[in-house]
């Protein structure tokens, strides 16, 4: 009475397997920063930030705002439903295949990166048991010390990188290098740079030893080295889309962030910013008002709501607070623009830190330069109209060099400027260094205790359904709250 | 040899000749029924019986001896001793060999008071089962539980069986928290109507007859989809007498929204305290400015208006609905046998200003006895259904609902009506900086969905009877339908992003949906008597096949604006399904009786089911009842006892849970569109298909019921008891819980896990006043249901729970072990010792650590109490039903509270700074004196999850049903080609009398989704209807 229902019961229309680097491809497509980064992290290092309230609230009144799909949860469900799932799937179907084991090194690589955007944004997180609820059965993952998940990226980033090798059959198929090994070396040695700087506050040998040992493997020297996913139109960004929808005409560039780009006239304020001039609402925020003269750019300042915001942009002298400054979302911030996860500039400026605690050899005031010089460059490659003009940066650089009393607040303001619209790297750059000094958000009605937002809080599904292993890590790392310090971030 | 029989068929009440009695010679199929007059004429064998049943009345045997004319006397009672009751497979039997509790529902209590979707007629009718219509419109889907829900997750949804064979009744829409089944589909993209169920494609006014079998042991023979019972619909297949009738009946209402909101009306458009006096756009939505006072506001980027209450919203928007039905049926009947013929159309004009909804129908159904031994019956149902913009519910972008009951309480409706369309632009014109509370006037005239339904469903049967004691029947029946489905996400609307250079944006989806089912079964009956002893024996077989399949397409921007069609995409991204399942029974029944007081039955049954495990597929599974009927078995009983029958039952019925087909493996997909390499090269982009985690080893769910039940008739029949009490466990149930997402999957199909229903139904008939000329008669139904969560996977984890899924704003439901089904989990207020409310530094309340429980959602007690009057022919009836017990989340009220339109928010109003102080103690225990902004403090429902704030009780009282009819039919002349003219006026959902949630109607709830309940949001307004039912016999 059961003949035939073996093959009934497969489905015809999908298949069972597939060739792992299509999966890998879509892990690092889904690698982009969601949205909600707009709402705590570009807010908490003061660049891009609403007055508004709702589900855009959360750094700019410094409370948390949580619910099923809350700010707070954005990376936790892209990277682990989307990204950590597939990596773990590749590393499972290429681990044990002789022709792939670079895009197993590869796998390994990209893993390490999002494990560390997840840790840096969480604290301790599930990681040695991520991702592993069809192939280990295990649908509620324990939470692992992020100091062991920090040795175990800087094990696997250092042995894949070793690993990779371009004798053996590479991935053309490859959509962020092209299958390129060099390449991949490079991202390999340039993460394992960024995960060590971040242990400087926590455990300063080991975080020379890692510099040390991947500023000699090699690390991004030209942004054609640039880890980058080239979004398009049927893949786009997410921040891009979120600027670009319901979301347009509410995000506006933080006066702290604007300020001191005009300030020391960064010829980078005329790539980010644009004004929409006389816009009385968003409806006008339309191109003929479309202006990015740095001259006119005003950025929004801090501490003020909806209700409160009118009355500070008339005494601005604007028309409305539509009229303050805006990432330029049809540049830099369009639809389609690419999302930098790992660049040149950032690596540069840290061997520039590096350097200047004399971790590795080389000239801290070289690498600073190189920094800023391949951020702006950088700018042109996000957006060909937003390039900066080789004599700009020439001017720039004469007018600001290194200075290496100053030297930590300078290269990691530049760090911050330089990880504009990756918000992630920005938030935990400016928790490890303490740079830029920034004013803390003068909102009345703060949730939190200290000046600002130490981590993202988890999301409150995993109270719902893993509460005993997120018991386990709130009672070592501290309360789930926004004050809760990460465990390389010390006060 | 046969002999013609002729007869009449009166009440004994007043003598007065009863249509539509069912006459059929004992122990065979063969039969008639009376006419108008009451008159029948039968062939029947010279010592044959002949039974009388008819809804209403007592049954009889008449031994016809050597009469040809007969005059037949029935008595009126409401559950008579001989009614023949519908089984499964749709064997009829006498009711009192049953040994379990169903329920009959005539024809005149679905046709009266109608409604689109006929099952909601019933609500409150039939004791024990739940009927919920929801906030999604007339053509939405019914929701139906019987003796409470009992899985998990899956469909629980009874079976529905049209003339003995299953039809499928697939829920469309937004089924958050229905679990990959193909019982329920959803749409593909950003697509929140209710698109309806099976059952809405059946006329009312071909049903003869309807039986609820609602217990496992009734519903053994159908197996695995029965184990939340069964609804056995009877469609007319012959005329009722002799020669050709022709019934028309037209029924027309009109529905008018209902408003329950109470919202304050003292403080208008704004934020912080602050009025909209900049041309900016304003929030549209929040209502925490400045107090009325003669002020102007300034909207839409200019326009100055009145700063001023704008009230009544919902009537302002919604309009007055109407739906007419009219359908003629032409029958035949004689006593071997007939045909019923029946063409219908129902108009619905929905509330929502661009919703209609169009159903035809044509239905044949015939029986023909070919020999006296070979009957052959038939039926044919074809229907053709047209739903157009059923609304978006349960969402923001494009839900009018929404919107309309969130707005802010000073925002004109004709401003919005006139402005929605930028003409700079030809974009919707932005009036919120919430861009995705799309101008509901902007939908109304954009955004489109058309749903078109072909569907016939028909079945064969052929009956041989050997000889009058040994039988066999085929039977193959086929349900079919085509469903094509078109929407689009409009160009233009604020919330989407700009289409790259050269598109516009937008989005269009177009679906074509086929769907096969086809029973097949084989019965052999054996029925004999020895002496005092009977033996009834029948076994059969049957296999289901199901085939759905589905052909989609999506784009996204456009290339020419305002052409939706695929050609005309950018992006294209096609996809295809396929679900293919099959289940193969072999089952046997043999009753035992004894003097025809004492029964005893046995089934067992045997499923193999297609989407489980091999190795596990097969489940046999038994049932045993007995009943006794004492009042006829002995002598010396006291004589206002008419009827007396003590009834027990107990049954297990397997099930594959209605798990999808391919739940048993991890499948892979490409994505439409390929992604380039560095060197501009498309790559493959791929997926792994769902986000529930598969399960391999999938065994079947077991479901075990025992009931007890005991019927009365007393002082002549004017007191009806009928009282069960029922346990049912579910074990072994498959289900999608919500894992971690840190698993990298949202859901996991799991398999285990067991949970007991308990409870009671009632039914109380009673005739208070009997005279000549005026009578009353009261039906009271009533159930109580618990249904408790026994165990998850393990014995050990104490209060071991599932998430079964989330509200859009605040809550999540779960099913915790030791406590009722489906648990409102939220975040609380952290309350100190005393009780009072804890506050944090910044003044708004503390929420408690983790989310915690706040009750069931299921309801308790169901029922309904009706009363009926009849004086000279005047007939009034109304019917008072009521659901209590069950909790809600109200996501309507949590938008209220945010937004500022509760009459609560008004608390801590009026100070200079806005800001307010929360009533209760700060962390240290000391009084609370933080100042915070109003706003803020009453947004804690959003912002910090905090729940608590809007959980109410879901009960309700409702005065459900009025009607008045006045038969005219004596007051013609008898030689009139006019038989009959019966004229009711009639009202549905007439008034609330008792609620707890404030401005929505406990019922109006936007999901259609099987399990998540209790969580709501907001849906269209419940609509009451006024109208009337005229029905012409020619």
């Amino acid at each position: 009475c059961e003949k035939g229902f073996d093959g009934l019961n497969v489905n015809p229309t999908a298949a069972t397997a597939l060739n792992p680097l299509f999966t890998f491809n879509n892990a690092m497509i889904n690698t982009t920063f969601p949205g909600q980064t707009l709402v705590f992290e570009t807010a908490i290092v003061q660049q891009i930030f609403t007055p508004n309230s709702g589900i855009v609230a959360g750094a700019n009144y410094n409370i948390d705002n949580r619910g099923p799909t809350g700010a707070n949860t954005g990376i936790w469900q892209r990277y682990y439903r989307d990204v950590v799932r597939y990596l773990v799937d590749v590393i499972d179907k290429t681990k044990a295949d002789a022709n792939r084991t670079n895009l197993y090194n590869m796998a390994r690589i990209w893993k390490a990166y999002a494990s560390m955007v997840l840790t840096d944004s969480y604290g301790d997180i599930p990681y040695s048991q991520a991702g592993l609820g069809f192939l280990g059965a295990n649908v509620t993952p324990k939470y692992d010390t992020q100091e062991s998940i920090y040795n175990d990226i800087l094990k696997e980033l250092t042995e894949a990188t070793a690993a990779l090798d371009a004798t053996k059959p590479t991935e053309a198929g490859d959509i962020m290098y092209g299958g390129n090994i060099e390449k991949w070396k490079k991202l390999g040695n340039s993460l394992l740079l960024r995960a060590g700087m971040r242990l400087v506050k926590v455990n300063p040998t080991l975080a020379q030893s890692t510099a040390a040992k991947a500023f000699a493997g090699g690390v991004m020297t030209a942004n054609t080295d640039n880890a980058l996913i080239r979004n398009n139109p049927n893949y786009q960004n997410p921040v891009g889309g979120t600027l670009n929808s319901t979301e347009a005409a509410n995000f506006y560039l933080t006066r702290s962030f604007v300020d001191y780009l005009r300030t020391n006239e960064d010829p980078r304020l005329a790539s980010i910013a644009a004004r929409y001039v006389g816009a009385k609402s968003g409806a006008e925020q339309t191109a003929a008002r479309l202006n990015r003269d740095p001259s006119v750019q005003i950025g929004m300042p801090l501490g003020f709501d909806n209700g409160t915001i009118p009355a500070q942009a008339t005494a601005d002298k604007l028309a409305s607070f539509y009229d303050y400054s805006q990432v330029d979302r049809t540049r830099l911030a369009r639809l389609d623009a690419p999302t930098f996860m790992v660049t040149t500039a950032q690596t540069q400026l840290l061997l520039a830190e590096a350097a200047q605690r004399g971790w590795i050899t080389g000239s801290a005031a070289d690498f600073y330069a190189a920094g800023i010089t391949a951020h702006m460059q950088q700018l042109g490659d996000a957006d060909a109209n937003s390039a900066v003009p080789a004599a700009a940066i020439t001017a720039y650089l004469q007018k600001h060099p290194y200075v290496a009393a100053n030297g930590l607040e300078q290269i990691n303001t530049q760090y911050w400027v330089a990880s504009f619209l990756n918000g992630p790297e920005a938030f935990a750059n400016f928790r490890r260094s303490d740079f830029p000094k920034l004013t803390p958000n003068p909102y009345p009605g703060k949730e939190i205790k200290g000046e600002f937002i130490n981590r993202i809080s988890y999301p409150d599904s995993e109270l719902s359904v893993n509460a005993a292993n997120l018991r386990e890590a709130t009672s070592r790392q501290g309360p789930d709250n926004l004050d809760t310090r990460v465990w390389w971030d010390k006060p | 040899q046969d002999r013609r029989v002729t007869g009449t068929v009166v009440s004994s009440k007043d003598q007065q000749p009863i249509a539509g009695v069912s006459v059929l010679i004992k122990n065979t199929t063969l039969g008639t029924s009376t006419d108008a007059d009451g008159k029948f004429t039968i062939s029947a064998p010279a010592n044959a019986v002949l039974v009388f049943s008819s809804i209403g009345f007592l049954g009889r045997e008449v031994p016809i001896g050597n009469q040809t004319v007969l005059t037949v006397t029935l008595e009126e009672g409401s559950q008579n001793l001989n009614e023949v009751v519908v089984t499964a497979l749709g064997i009829k039997k006498e009711a009192k060999r049953l040994g379990y509790a169903t329920a009959n529902v005539s024809s005149e209590q679905i046709t009266t008071n109608r409604t689109v979707n006929f099952m909601n007629a019933l609500q409150g009718k039939v004791a024990g089962v739940n009927i919920s219509s929801l906030g999604t419109g007339a053509a939405g889907t019914s929701k139906i539980r019987i003796r409470g829900q009992s899985s998990f997750s899956g469909q629980n949804n009874p079976l529905i069986v049209v003339n003995g064979v299953p039809i499928d009744n697939t829920n469309f829409g937004q089924n958050n928290g229905n679990t990959g089944s193909d019982g329920s589909v959803g749409s593909r993209d950003r697509n929140y109507s209710d698109g309806g169920d099976g059952l809405s494609s059946i006329n009312p006014d071909d049903i003869e007859g309807m039986t609820v079998l609602k217990g496992g042991t009734a519903a053994a023979l159908y197996g695995s989809r029965a184990k939340d019972g069964v609804i056995m619909i009877t469609t007319k297949t012959k005329g009722s007498g002799q020669g050709i009738g022709v019934v028309y009946n037209t029924n027309f209402t009109t529905d008018q929204p209902m408003d329950f909101t109470d919202y304050q009306y003292e403080y208008g458009q704004g934020e912080y305290g602050v009025r909209p006096t900049a041309p900016n756009p304003t929030s549209g939505v929040w209502s925490f400015g400045e107090k009325f006072n003669g002020q102007t506001q300034v909207l839409f980027g200019g326009v100055t208006v009145p700063y001023e209450p704008v009230r009544d919203r919902i009537k302002k928007f919604y309009r007055t609905g109407s739906t007419w039905t009219n359908s003629v049926s032409v029958s035949s009947g004689s006593d071997r046998g007939g045909f019923n013929l029946s063409i219908s159309n129902t108009d619905n004009k929905g509330i929502t200003p661009n919703n209609t909804f169009n159903r035809k129908t044509a239905n044949l159904g015939f029986s023909y006895n070919l020999s006296p031994k070979l009957t052959v019956t038939g039926t044919i149902n074809y229907s053709n259904e047209y739903n157009k913009n059923p609304p978006q519910i349960a969402q923001q972008d494009n839900s009018t609902p929404t919107v309309v009951y969130t707005m802010s309480n000073s925002m004109p409706l004709d401003v919005l009506e006139a402005n929605q369309i930028n003409p700079a632009t030809g974009n919707e014109y932005i009036w919120s900086r919430f861009q995705n509370r799309t101008n509901p006037y902007f939908v109304l005239s954009q955004k489109f969905e058309n749903i078109r339904r072909d569907r016939l469903l028909g079945n064969l049967t052929a009956r041989y009877n050997f000889t009058d004691w040994l039988y066999l029947q085929g039977r193959v029946g086929q349900d079919f339908w085509s469903r094509d489905q078109d929407y689009n996400f409009p160009t233009g609307q604020a919330s989407l992003a700009a289409a790259p250079a050269g598109f516009v944006n937008g989005a269009y989806v177009q679906e074509a949906r086929r769907f096969r089912e086809i029973n097949a079964d084989f019965l052999i009956g054996l029925n004999r008597t020895f002496g005092k002893f009977g033996i009834d024996i029948t076994a059969g077989g049957n296999q289901l096949y199901r085939r759905s399949d589905v052909n989609s397409v999506l784009v996204t921007d456009f290339i020419v604006r305002g052409l939706y069609i695929p050609q005309n995409g950018r992006v294209k991204d096609p996809t295809y399904g396929l679900n293919e399942r099959k289940v193969n029974s072999l089952y046997g029944a043999a009753e035992l009786s004894y003097n025809e007081v004492l029964f005893l039955n046995v089934t067992a049954r045997n499923d193999w089911f297609s989407t489980l495990a091999p190795g596990n597929r097969s489940i046999l599974y038994p049932s045993v009842t007995g009943s006794f009927v004492f009042s006829q078995a002995f002598n010396n009983l006291p004589g206002w006892l008419n009827f007396g029958k003590v009834r027990a039952a107990y049954a297990q019925v397997g099930s594959d849970g209605d798990v999808a087909p391919y739940s048993n493996n991890l499948f892979y997909s490409v994505a439409a569109n390929l992604f380039p390499n560095p060197s501009g090269l498309g790559q493959p982009v791929g997926n792994i298909t769902s986000g529930t985690v598969p399960n391999a080893t999938l065994k079947p769910s077991r479901t075990a019921e025992s009931e007890v039940g005991l019927e009365l008739k007393l002082f002549n029949s004017r007191v009806g008891v009928d009282l069960t009490y029922y346990n049912k466990t579910t074990s072994d149930q498959i289900v999608a819980a919500q894992t971690s997402d840190a698993s990298g999957y949202t859901n996991t199909l799991i398999n285990s896990g067991k949970s007991r229903n308990r409870g009671v139904e009632l039914l109380l008939t009673g005739s208070p006043v009997r005279t000549k000329d005026f009578s009353w008669d009261i039906t009271v139904n009533g159930s109580y249901n618990e249904t408790k969560l026994l165990r998850l996977l393990s014995d050990t984890i104490p209060n071991e729970q599932i998430v079964v899924g989330n509200g859009i704003y605040v809550g999540d439901l779960r099913h915790v072990v030791g406590q009722p089904l489906a648990q409102l989990y939220t975040f609380g207020y952290q309350r100190d010792a005393q009780g009072r409310i804890v506050h944090g530094g910044d003044g708004l309340p503390v929420r408690t650590s983790t989310p915690i429980s706040f009750g069931s959602a299921l309801p308790k007690y169901v029922g309904g109490i009706t009363n009926s009057f009849t004086y000279k022919g005047i007939n009034l009836s109304f019917l008072i039903d009521f659901k209590l017990g069950g909790k809600m989340i109200s996501g309507t009220n949590l938008n209220a509270f945010r937004h500022g339109l509760q009459k609560e928010t008004l608390v801590g109003r009026g100070e200079a700074d806005n800001k307010m102080v929360g009533v209760g103690v700060n962390e240290r225990g000391e009084a609370n004196a933080v100042r915070a902004f109003v706003q803020d403090y009453y947004s804690v429902g959003r912002s910090k999850s905090l729940g608590e704030q809007v959980v109410y009780d879901a009960g309700f009282w409702k005065l459900r049903q009025i009607s008045v009819g006045y038969d005219f039919t004596k007051m013609l002349p008898s030689n009139l080609f006019i038989k009959g003219i019966r004229l009711s006026a009639v009202a549905n959902n007439v008034a609330v009398l008792k609620k707890w949630v404030p401005n929505i109607d406990p019922e109006q709830f936007g999901f259609s989704s099987d399990n998540l309940i209790g969580l709501e949001s907001t849906g269209l307004p419940i609509t009451r209807s006024i109208g009337f039912n005229l029905n012409v016999r020619f």
